[in-house]
C-alpha cells in the first residue's frame, strides 16, 4: 500500500476511492506477506470490510473523518472491541476485551479501519519480538534479522506497506526501537498524554501508546487525534495538546539542538557514529546550531530502568493467576492454581521480568535496589531539566547498531536489555521522543536518529523531526528484503 | 553487600520463586540465578551514584478528579462473556477455601 496515512485519508474523503477499496488492498498484501513477515498475529478481514463499509456511509453523509478509511493495525496489548487481545502470551488465550481502548477508541471515530494484531514480545517485554509465545517477525530490510521490539509487528507491517499506520505501546524504546530498526518513524509522547485505557499494563509509571508511521507528519495526525485527557485513566493529563500538525512547518531556525555526549561515547557503532555526523550537518542545514549536552546519569538508565519496570511488571502480572484471565490450570488447589498456571502460560522472559521485580522489592533488598533505583530516577530527570537549559531539543542514536540477527541475542538476556540504551533514558523522565530514519549502514539496514523534548512540548519536537526529517532524505523505496515478495 | 554476583543464590532465586507463584524445576536453578546474577551485577552501578541528603522523588501531577455520579460501565454481560464457567450469570471461580490448603 503506497502513499502516506493522510494521502489515503484524503482520497477516501474526496472519494476518489472508497474505504472498502482501501481496506480490501491492505488485506490482500497482508494474506501476501504476512505468511513471510510474520507481523500480524490476527487478521480481521471481515471486521475491516465492515469497517470500511461504515466509514464509506459516513463519508457519504457528509462527515469530515481525518482517518477517513485509513487501514492501521494495532499491537496486541491493545484492546480492539470484538477481537481477542493475546499479549503474545498464553496466559491470555481466549481473552476478550470490553472494548475498545480509549486510543483505539478515539481512531475509530475519526474514520481509521482496524485490520489486524500484530506481533510483540510477549507483554511487550523484550527489544526484538522473538520473546513472541507464537511467532517470529522479520525485518523488512533483512529477513534474517529481528524487526527491534516489542512492537516488531506493527514496525514490520508499516515498513513493508502492508498498512499506511500501526498503534504500539512504548515503556523503555518499544515503539521507537523497531521504529529505527524497520526504518519508520516510531513516536513515544510524553508519559500521561494518551490514555492507557485498554492498554495492558506492564510498567505503570512509563507505558505509553504511540503510533509508527511512514513519517512525521503522520504521526503528528495519530498523535493529535489520540491524545488528551480521559475520565476512564487518572494518568491522561488535563494538559492542552495544541496543533501537533500545525507545528509541523515551524522551522527550528536558530534552535539549539543538543547532541547527547552519552550517545556519543567510545565504543559507539561506527556506522551509527558516521550516521550521527551526517545527521549532526542535516541539522546545521535546517538553521539550527548544534550544541552538546550532558545527562550524566543516562548512562545508568538501563541499571534504573530494570529495576523500576521489572518491580512494577511483577505487581501488574500478579493479576494473572488463573482466576480471571485465560486458560486454569490444575484446580488441586488455590496455591497450585496460581503457581501451575502461571508456570505454564508466561515464556522465560516474563518470569525473568517477574522474578526480578519480586527480588528488587524484596523484604533485604529493597532499599538497595527499588528505593535507590527511585532516587537515581529524580537524578536523572533533574539533569534533563538542566540539559533543556542549554538546548531546545535534545539528541541521540535510537539504536546502537542495526538491527541484529534473529536468535543472536536470545540466550544472553542483558545484552539484549542494552539494546534500549538509547530509549531507556526519555522513558525514566517522562519525556516525548520521536525516532526518525536517518539513513542505512553500508549493508544497507535502516538507522535512527532519536529526538527528545521537554514534557509535553510536543510540539517543539513535531517541528524539529520534520525539519531533521526533510533535510536527511531518508529513501521512499520498498525495503529489500520484500521487494521481489 | 548487595552487589555481588553471588548476591543471586539458588536459594534466593528459589525463595523469589516463591513469592512469585511460579515453580521452576530443581535442574534449571543455577541457570536461573547465573542469568539474574548478571543482570543485577550490572544494575549494581546504581549503588555508585552519589545522593543528595536534599534529594525527594520528582512531584507528582495532582490526580484529576471527576464529579461522583454513576456512568455506565462496561456491563456484566462483556467481563462475563471471558468467564471459563457461567451460572446463572455469574462466573466460577474455583473452590478456595476447604480445598485442602
Amino acid at each position: 500500500m503506497t502513499g502516506s496515512l493522510r494521502s489515503v485519508a484524503q482520497q477516501v474523503s474526496l472519494r476518489k476511492r472508497s474505504a472498502r477499496e482501501v481496506a480490501r488492498e491492505a488485506l490482500e498484501g497482508i494474506e501476501r506477506l504476512n505468511p513471510v513477515l510474520g507481523s500480524f498475529l490476527e487478521v480481521s478481514r471481515e471486521e475491516a470490510l465492515r469497517e470500511a463499509d461504515r466509514v464509506d456511509e459516513r463519508v457519504s453523509s457528509g462527515e469530515k473523518l481525518a482517518l477517513a478509511g485509513v487501514p492501521i493495525a494495532v499491537k496486541d496489548n491493545l484492546w480492539v472491541d470484538g477481537r481477542r487481545v493475546t499479549c503474545a502470551s498464553r496466559i491470555l488465550e481466549g481473552f476478550r476485551p470490553p472494548g475498545d481502548a480509549t486510543a483505539v477508541a478515539r481512531l475509530r471515530r475519526a474514520g481509521a479501519v482496524f485490520v489486524g494484531k500484530t506481533n510483540l514480545d510477549e507483554f511487550a517485554m523484550g527489544s526484538s519480538t522473538e520473546n513472541s509465545s507464537y511467532q517470529l517477525t522479520r525485518n523488512p530490510w533483512d529477513l534474517e534479522r529481528i524487526p527491534g521490539g516489542s512492537s516488531g509487528g506493527s514496525a514490520a507491517a508499516v515498513a513493508a506497506r502492508l498498512v499506511p499506520g500501526a498503534l504500539g505501546s512504548d515503556t523503555g524504546g518499544s515503539i521507537r526501537q523497531p521504529g529505527a530498526c524497520c526504518g519508520v518513524v516510531g513516536f513515544k509522547p510524553s508519559y500521561g498524554r494518551v490514555s492507557r485505557y485498554g492498554l495492558v499494563a506492564f510498567g505503570s509509571s512509563l507505558d505509553q501508546v504511540g503510533p509508527l508511521t511512514r513519517d512525521v507528519s503522520d504521526a503528528a495526525r495519530l498523535y493529535g487525534l489520540m491524545a488528551g485527557a480521559d475520565p476512564r485513566d487518572s494518568t491522561a493529563a488535563d494538559e492542552p495538546v495544541g496543533d501537533p500538525e500545525g507545528a509541523l512547518e515551524g522551522g527550528i531556525g536558530g534552535w539549539r539542538v543538543g547532541f547527547l555526549e552519552e550517545g556519543q561515547a567510545e565504543g559507539l557503532d561506527p556506522r551509527v557514529a558516521e550516521n550521527l555526523e551526517a545527521c549532526r550537518q542535516a541539522f546545521e542545514r535546517a538553521g539550527a546550531r548544534v550544541t552538546a549536552v550532558s545527562v550524566p546519569r543516562a548512562t545508568a538508565a538501563i541499571a534504573i530502568y530494570y529495576v523500576l519496570a521489572s518491580a512494577e511488571a511483577s505487581s501488574n502480572l500478579a493479576r494473572y493467576d488463573g482466576v480471571r484471565y485465560g486458560p486454569r490450570r490444575s484446580e488441586t488447589s488455590l496455591t497450585s492454581l496460581y503457581v501451575e498456571t502461571r508456570t505454564q502460560g508466561f515464556g522465560p522472559e516474563v518470569k525473568r521480568r517477574i522474578l526480578l521485580g519480586n527480588f528488587a522489592l524484596s523484604s533485604g533488598y529493597y532499599e538497595a535496589y527499588y528505593g535507590r533505583a527511585q532516587r537515581a530516577r529524580s537524578l536523572l530527570i533533574q539533569d534533563f531539566d538542566r540539559a533543556f537549559e542549554e538546548a531546545d531539543l535534545i539528541v541521540c542514536p535510537s539504536i546502537p547498531s542495526p538491527a541484529f540477527r534473529l536468535g543472536e541475542k536470545v540466550d544472553d538476556p542483558l545484552q539484549m536489555y542494552l539494546s534500549d540504551i538509547f530509549t531507556v533514558p526519555a522513558s525514566l523522565a517522562g519525556l516525548p521522543a520521536i525516532s526518525v530514519p536517518s539513513g542505512l549502514s553500508p549493508e544497507g539496514l535502516p538507522l535512527g536518529l532519536q529526538i527528545m523534548a521537554p514534557r509535553y512540548q510536543e510540539e517543539r519536537l513535531f517541528a524539529g523531526a520534520r525539519a531533521f526529517e526533510r533535510e536527511i532524505g531518508f529513501p521512499d523505496e520498498m525495503p529489500r528484503g520484500v521487494r521481489s515478495l | 553487600m548487595p552487589g555481588n554476583r553471588k548476591t543471586v543464590t539458588e536459594e534466593v532465586v528459589r525463595k523469589v520463586a516463591e513469592l512469585s507463584r511460579l515453580r521452576l524445576p530443581d535442574g534449571e536453578l543455577s541457570l536461573w540465578a547465573d542469568q539474574l546474577g548478571r543482570i543485577v551485577s550490572y544494575i549494581d552501578q546504581i549503588a555508585q551514584i552519589p545522593e543528595a541528603a536534599s534529594l525527594r522523588p520528582a512531584p507528582s501531577p495532582a490526580t484529576p478528579v471527576r464529579p461522583d455520579e454513576a456512568r455506565p460501565g462496561n456491563g456484566a454481560e462483556a467481563l462475563e462473556r471471558n468467564a471459563a464457567r457461567r451460572f446463572e450469570g455469574f462466573g466460577v471461580v474455583p473452590r478456595v477455601v476447604g480445598g485442602g490448603e
